[in-house]
């Protein structure tokens, strides 16, 4: 998605092919198997886990009555929205340098401000918080130096509290806070500050006046996405939360995995929808959500920019104050703010860095510094059974989640880019929602409808729903693809000869092939890192990799754990760096 | 120059292409309305026109990635109209040449071949022959990206002609280029053209490009054709004043027409030809190299009184605004030859042509 989300690109001069405007294409049809497929996994699971809130086949509203009549909810819910509250507050707050940076920095700087924000967002959410569950804990590496240093006697608790669950979570969201704040800061021409300069603003006034303004659809695509991911978040909150700190999807999987309160369990998951649904529909407003994934017909800037006519006037009137101070504030420019980004961005690889030097111990405890180097902990999760057993069972399903969503997604990403249908707007929202709506939700929709189809807890079952979860990520990454093929390619084919068939082997095929082995790629990995649906899906029987990393966090703190992220962390560095590598080559 | 030898062994008899009443409309808005063309083997005409004008689309029906609403296209007296585009055996060369970025010089050059099956050892003497004669056998491993901007339009050049199609379209080729080398690219295409002597379509918006390489010009506006002609003609006998204004600079000077003579702003008799049809409103048109400016008894009787008002200096030439005491602002540019008798601003003086330099238009 960051691929995707990095490279809006501005339409380039040639207008859309005009045929594709008037009426449906033969492409159109490349939509159907996706859109069914989305259909019977998405959206009836949805559409049944409403009639199962309802309680069907008994109807109430009892299940609602008793969330809003219980104080327990009522807690859960307030916990739920301070917790995502703060944690939105303060990742906005840290984001914005780095992404304000990423955009104006120096081409050294942006790279490993880019190399920060990217490596994390590509780590799975469980290594991450494995990180931090190893950094914060009562002998972790933190409490370890403080000890060491004698700035305190005894541990610090960090974790299992508020504060833990507060720093884990803004760790994980910022790179999702970043990345379409840079986006949309990266497409803002220098020259405007320039123009703003030369028309006698100071540079705090230039920024203020037009800098801010602009960047004011990134930083609002930023703080939904993030908003909303909190809303849903159930990985870091459920590792690293005291017992005080229930939020609502931990409450949902309760509900459903431990009481098998199904229907209680649904209306509480039906609150979070709409809650979520909610919050997009308000976001909206403001900001076209599929433009920030990476769907955009034209620029879109114009029309962003008409609607933010009002808060123009009130920025103008700061910049005018900024001005007449400018000569009693401190210079904001200069080296501060790179290097206010540069020690954000290196806390945000820290936990990560951390956990693959850990993991090189010859200790079997986390001892920092370490001790001496050696791989045992690597050499533990090769021979250990439980761990391989694991390991094959997740590429098994990852591979047929990604052969399912490649084909799936690619499709559709043909289907929607030359198609040429009307209500297409409504299939971009049907194709994307599998990732804006919170994981589980879907996750608990999807087991209600295996559980029907007597396939919960199958592996097919299991890849049937991360299928479900990569088609967005396929159909982004092609859809950018093929926003740079020029058609005039396959017009040039047709004019010396070559028929439909022939264009597409020869032409089409070839230039979109690295996209495909990217997109199938990205869909492998989302698979891969997966433990969300297999919580739930899974009911047990199976273990993937993430699952045994899970009960290896919840029961011991094992250092072979160290091993098994890293090696997921080198995984998915390989697969950014074969993302790169072919992008390269095409723009060569 | 760029051409030394014949490239193809086409019969210059093939080649000819008709337009019937071509139709299309996208929506609501007509894109090409009611153009009927014909194009003699061998000739080179252009399709010249402001953006929107549907001079694009005119040409993407000929290509046939376009369907015409109704009206027929022609490839020598057979109709190709809902024939696909592979099979229409025309040569395209595209805005931005579309050279295919994922394969070599070479491969681009013998993808036509090898859709129609030619056999490997012919292709590769055939891509090889046509390289050589466009100067790039040298670069025949190359990809499109590591080529300049004239080096990719001999590829496809090469590539469109490879097959030896009958006739070459040419979407706005040059469009993207710098000035220098468009002139120079505009000289090979002409060169190309003499030497081949295939029929040319070639779309522009650039007016100079249209009347330097062509035969033949239509100029086209809102969809439609407003005037087909050889390049002098359209210059010196524009047929309306939407061709009069886009090609060339031009004086517009409101006149009435009475009993066969022509009356100016200030109802002064201005030189132009005798006008055999009733009474009415018309506009002159004078090109501003034809308008003469002279004081006193050079004054010729057939003139508009006024003065100048504006001088500027452009090298070879110097351009003189005029304001007739009627108020009517006109452009005159005489060539820098002697300096002698310069005009200067504010002189009295007055502005006249000959007959034969005005085009009379009633529309």
């Amino acid at each position: 998605m960051a691929d995707a989300m990095s490279s809006i690109a501005i339409n380039g001069g040639t207008e859309p092919s005009r045929s594709s405007r008037w009426g449906a294409t033969p492409w159109a049809w490349l939509l159907l198997p996706g859109t069914i497929f989305l259909l019977v996994l998405f959206v009836v699971p949805l559409a049944g886990l409403l009639l199962l809130s309802l309680g069907m086949p008994n109807w109430t509203l009892a299940n609602f009555i008793r969330i809003g009549g219980n104080p327990a909810y009522i807690a859960v819910m307030r916990t739920t929205l301070e917790i995502s509250v703060s944690v939105t507050v303060i990742a906005f707050f840290l984001s914005y340098p780095i992404a304000y940076a990423l955009t104006t920095g120096g081409p050294t700087l942006r790279t490993f401000l880019l190399i920060a924000v990217v490596l994390p967002y590509f780590t799975s959410v469980l290594a991450r918080t494995f990180a931090w569950v190893v950094l914060l804990g009562r002998n972790g590496v933190i409490n370890n130096i403080l000890l060491e240093l004698g700035w305190t006697t005894q541990p610090v608790t960090m974790l299992y509290n508020r504060f833990g669950v507060l720093l884990g979570m803004t760790h994980i969201v910022m790179p999702l806070m970043i990345l379409p704040m840079y986006t949309v800061m990266s497409g803002i021409d220098q020259k405007l500050l320039r123009a703003a300069r030369a028309n006698g603003a100071s540079p705090l006034a230039a920024f203020l006046t037009v800098f801010l303004p602009l960047s004011l659809p990134g930083l609002i695509a930023g703080v939904l996405l993030v908003f909303i991911y909190c809303l849903g978040f159930y990985i870091t909150p459920a590792l690293m939360g005291g017992l005080s700190d229930v939020m609502i999807t931990m409450e949902i999987s309760s509900q459903v995995v431990d009481q098998l309160n199904w229907n209680f369990g649904s209306a509480l998951a039906m609150v979070l929808l709409v809650a979520v649904l909610a919050v997009l529909w308000i976001g909206s407003r403001f900001f076209p959500i599929e433009q920030l994934l990476g769907f955009s017909d034209r620029s879109g800037a114009s029309e962003t920019i008409s609607r933010q006519q009002m808060g123009t006037q009130w920025f103008m009137r700061l910049g005018a104050v900024a001005n007449v101070l400018d000569r009693w504030l401190p210079s904001l420019g200069g080296r501060s703010i790179p290097t206010l980004a540069s020690f954000l961005a290196v806390l945000l690889l820290l936990p990560v860095v951390i956990v693959a030097y850990l993991s090189f111990s010859d200790s079997s405890y986390f001892v920092f510094p370490l001790p001496g180097y050696s791989l045992r902990n690597y050499e533990a999760f090769l021979s250990d059974a439980s761990w391989m057993r694991g390991t094959v069972t997740s590429i098994r399903i990852a591979l047929m989640a990604a052969g399912m969503a490649t084909a799936l997604g690619s499709m559709l990403a043909f289907g929607l880019s030359r198609g040429g249908i009307p209500g297409r707007g409504a299939m971009i929202a049907l194709v994307l929602s599998p990732i804006i709506m919170p994981t589980v939700v879907v996750a608990v929709a999807t087991y209600f409808l295996l559980v029907r189809a007597g396939l919960q807890g199958t592996e097919f079952g299991l890849a049937l729903g991360h299928a479900v979860h990569a088609i967005p990520y396929v159909v982004v990454v092609v859809v950018a693809n093929l926003r740079d093929l020029n058609p005039t390619y396959e017009r040039a084919a047709r004019s010396l000869g070559a028929g439909p068939l022939a264009t597409f082997r020869t032409i089409i095929a070839p230039l979109v092939m690295p996209a495909l082995i990217v997109a199938s790629f990205f869909a492998f990995l989302t698979s891969f890192d997966d433990v969300v649906y297999v919580l739930f899906l899974g009911i047990g029987k199976i273990t993937t990799l993430p699952m045994r990393m899970w009960e290896g966090i919840r029961q011991d703190i094992n250092p072979t754990i160290a091993a098994v992220a890293t090696l997921q962390m080198f995984f998915a560095g390989a697969v950014i760096m074969t993302a790169t590598l072919l992008r390269r080559k095409k723009d060569n | 120059m760029l051409m030394r030898t014949n490239l193809s062994g086409t019969d210059v008899k093939t080649g000819s292409i008709a337009l019937h009443s071509l139709q299309k409309r996208y929506g609501s808005a007509v894109a090409v309305d009611d153009v009927s063309l014909s194009v003699s083997p061998g000739e080179f005409i252009s399709l010249l026109g402001p953006s929107g004008s549907g001079k694009t689309t005119t040409l993407m029906m000929i290509a046939g990635f376009e369907q015409p609403d109704s009206g027929q296209v022609l490839l020598d007296e057979k109709d190709i109209t809902r024939l696909p585009p592979h099979r229409r055996e025309l040569g395209v060369i595209f805005q931005n040449y579309a050279l295919f970025p994922h394969m070599t010089v070479a491969e681009n050059v013998a993808y036509p071949l090898r859709m129609r099956r030619v056999a490997r050892a012919e292709v590769e003497a055939r891509v090889r022959r046509i390289l050589d004669q466009v100067h790039l056998g040298a670069l025949a491993s190359r990809r499109p990206h590591q080529m300049s901007g004239g080096q990719q339009q001999r590829v496809a050049i090469a590539r469109a002609l490879v097959f030896d199609p009958p006739v070459l379209l040419l979407d706005e080729p040059l469009g993207a280029l710098d000035k220098k080398l468009r002139e120079h690219l505009r000289s090979e295409i002409k060169t190309l053209h003499k030497e081949v002597g295939k029929t040319m379509v070639y779309v522009t918006h650039d007016q100079d490009e249209a009347l330097a390489m062509s035969d033949q010009v239509a100029v086209m506006h809102e969809g439609r054709i407003r005037q087909v002609s050889a390049p002098q003609d359209l210059y010196r006998r524009p047929a309306d004043l939407f061709v009069a204004s886009f090609v060339g600079e031009v004086n517009l000077i409101p006149v009435k027409l009475k009993s066969g003579i022509a009356y100016g702003p200030a109802g002064e008799k201005l030189p132009a030809a005798r006008w055999p049809d009733a009474d009415r409103d018309a506009t002159v048109c004078v090109r501003p190299e034809h308008l003469r400016l002279d004081t006193g008894a050079a004054a010729s009787l057939h003139a508009i009184q006024g003065r100048i008002v504006g001088r500027t200096f452009v090298g070879d030439a110097t351009i003189f605004e005029f304001r007739s005491d009627s108020g009517l602002q006109l452009t005159s540019k005489v060539l820098n030859i002697s300096i002698e008798t310069m005009l200067d601003v504010g002189d009295v003086c007055a502005a006249s042509w000959n007959a034969n330099d005005a085009t009379i238009l009633t529309e």
